[in-house]
């Protein structure tokens, strides 16, 4: 018992306060390398209102008069009462967290060592896509993108940007994109899963074209929606838990159009990341593909590879909300299927409810996959420049 | 094994909680008033280790069939009994500590003694480490 107790008071030691359990083990950053960069951070502003300094006169009435207007999924993405009620602040009546960057630095960065956070904003928000009028849409990413550049940004080195376009008029994205590409701190441009049209038909081409021109990938997040379109062909599913079934076919549709249309032969430096879409539907897309580019790929004779290769240089998964299946092994054989030290990214969700911790969300991995999955499949991904990365780990 | 005072029973009022750390390591644990009765569990999810005992105290919802079929209307019980975990949220038994989406999982639970107005929980040598 003795020993036991010396063995337990060295784990304690230097270690105050109760704070729940922070990452025990995890020694978070070295000082000579990225160790862990999380992919998917939801950051937010108050209330609607907060935009308002960043939209134009026009649109400023807009708001006032008719609010956001956002249209709704039907489903709720961050219960009201199923969000991390540990970290909630008690004063806090409005559903949402409280959203500041202290917060997110109190709470993520600094408690679990994160090395870079992307942040990708309020799925909410992300019905803008769903928007039937193009311009609006437009005018509420500028003004979202610039409520972060001044709340969010320039502030903590660890901290880097996704930026927000809409899909409604490809025009209108392309022009945001150019407005913010320049800013060091716009690593990746944020896009709605639910579109009205394909990711790969040319209708899109317009946008993934300037975020190749200035090296950025996509970071497509679940939601979104367009007025009339349905989360499955049958409809709408009837509950949440439902709802979030239906994440990786929209994925794995995605993706099969962004090979199959010949984006990645279009646009080679390309890399587009499906965040919170779950992770194993990306295995069968990648044989099934395979199997029927041998048989029928002459009908897309376009595509020069095998489609799987497409995937593995391009498509990033999102380790988000991460499968846990009954034998711990199971989790080795799906990262060896999905090529995971090619294509799986950290992503924490946070502050969500179902987010994953780095230390608990896979079991202990070779330090090459570690590296990979954790940090480096990411730094490949995002626009980081290295002084960024010498800022962050200094 | 011996009993340390955690509280007195007027800091719990029915419903409430308080948690008490360090107590077998910095996570502590979690004293809970339900229905007059104490209990105490380990503030850690066997889960994927949250702060369990921080999370929202409440019921469940409860239905014997589909909504489609005669009989199966929806309700909700347990009020009070049930804590999730504030990490993905898994209902846990308070007075058991018995998971209950999952019969293989269980937190650790203390046996609270209430004596007059004080709550001693039982502990054991490992208890006393104190925080370095």
């Amino acid at each position: 018992m003795a020993q036991t107790i010396d063995k337990l008071k060295q784990i304690h030691i230097g270690k105050k306060g109760a704070a729940p359990i922070a990452a025990p083990g995890w020694t978070g950053k070295a000082a000579d390398r990225v160790k862990l960069v999380d992919c998917d951070v939801h950051h937010n502003y108050r209330e609607p209102e907060d935009l308002l300094p960043y939209l134009p006169r026009f649109y400023q009435e807009h708001l006032l008069d008719q609010g956001l207007h956002l249209p709704g999924s039907g489903y709720a993405n961050t219960p009201y009462r199923r969000t991390r009620t540990d970290i909630k602040d008690p004063e806090l009546k409005e559903r949402e967290f409280n959203f500041s960057l202290e917060f997110t630095q109190k709470e993520l960065l600094d408690r679990w060592n994160i090395d870079i956070a992307l942040l990708t904003g309020p799925p909410t928000f992300y019905a803008y896509a769903g928007l039937p009028d193009p311009d609006w849409a437009a005018a509420l990413c500028s003004a979202f993108n610039d409520y972060t550049i001044e709340h969010w940004l320039g502030q903590d080195p660890r901290v880097v940007n996704a930026i927000l376009v809409a899909p409604n008029d490809p025009a209108l994205a392309v022009k945001e994109i150019q407005r913010l590409a320049h800013r060091k701190d716009t690593v990746a441009v944020m896009m709605p899963m639910q579109t009205p049209q394909l990711f790969g038909q040319r209708l899109y081409h317009p946008i993934w074209e300037a975020c190749a021109e200035h090296d950025l990938p996509i970071v497509a997040h679940i939601g979104g929606g367009s007025p009339g379109s349905t989360p499955t062909p049958s409809g709408f599913p009837s509950y949440y838990m439902e709802s979030r079934m239906t994440r990786p076919n929209l994925a794995s549709a995605q993706a099969a159009s962004l090979i199959c249309e010949g984006v990645f032969e279009l646009f080679p430096n390309l890399k587009f990341a499906m965040i919170e879409v779950q992770q194993m539907w990306a295995a069968p897309l990648m044989w099934h593909m395979d199997a029927d580019w041998k048989a029928i790929g002459d009908q897309t004779p376009w595509l020069k590879r095998l489609p799987s290769e497409y995937f593995r240089e391009h498509i990033r998964i999102g380790s988000q909300p991460m499968h846990e299946p009954p034998k711990t092994e199971q989790v080795y054989q799906m990262l060896e299927m999905l090529c995971a030290d090619e294509t799986l990214v950290f992503c924490t969700d946070f502050p969500h409810w179902d987010w994953n911790d780095p230390v608990t969300v896979l079991p202990k991995l070779d330090d090459h996959s570690h590296r990979r999955i954790f940090a480096e499949n990411a730094l490949d991904m995002l626009r980081i420049s290295d002084d960024m990365i010498n800022q962050v780990v200094s | 094994m011996t009993g340390i005072v955690v509280g007195k029973t007027a800091e719990i009022p029915e419903g409430g909680r308080k948690i008490v750390v360090p107590f077998r390591g910095r996570a502590g644990i979690g004293i809970f008033n339900v229905g007059g009765r104490f209990y105490a569990l380990r503030n850690i999810c066997p889960h994927k280790r949250g702060p369990l005992c921080t999370g929202e105290v409440g019921g469940r919802g409860n239905s014997v069939a589909p909504p489609s079929m005669t009989g199966g209307d929806v309700g909700y019980e347990r009020d009070g009994e049930i804590i999730r975990c504030p990490w993905h949220a898994w209902q846990f038994d308070i007075a058991t500590g018995q998971c209950l989406v999952d019969p293989n999982t269980r937190v650790k639970t203390y046996p609270v003694i209430v004596n007059g107005d004080e709550l001693i929980v039982n502990v054991d040598a490992r208890d006393f480490i104190a925080e370095g």
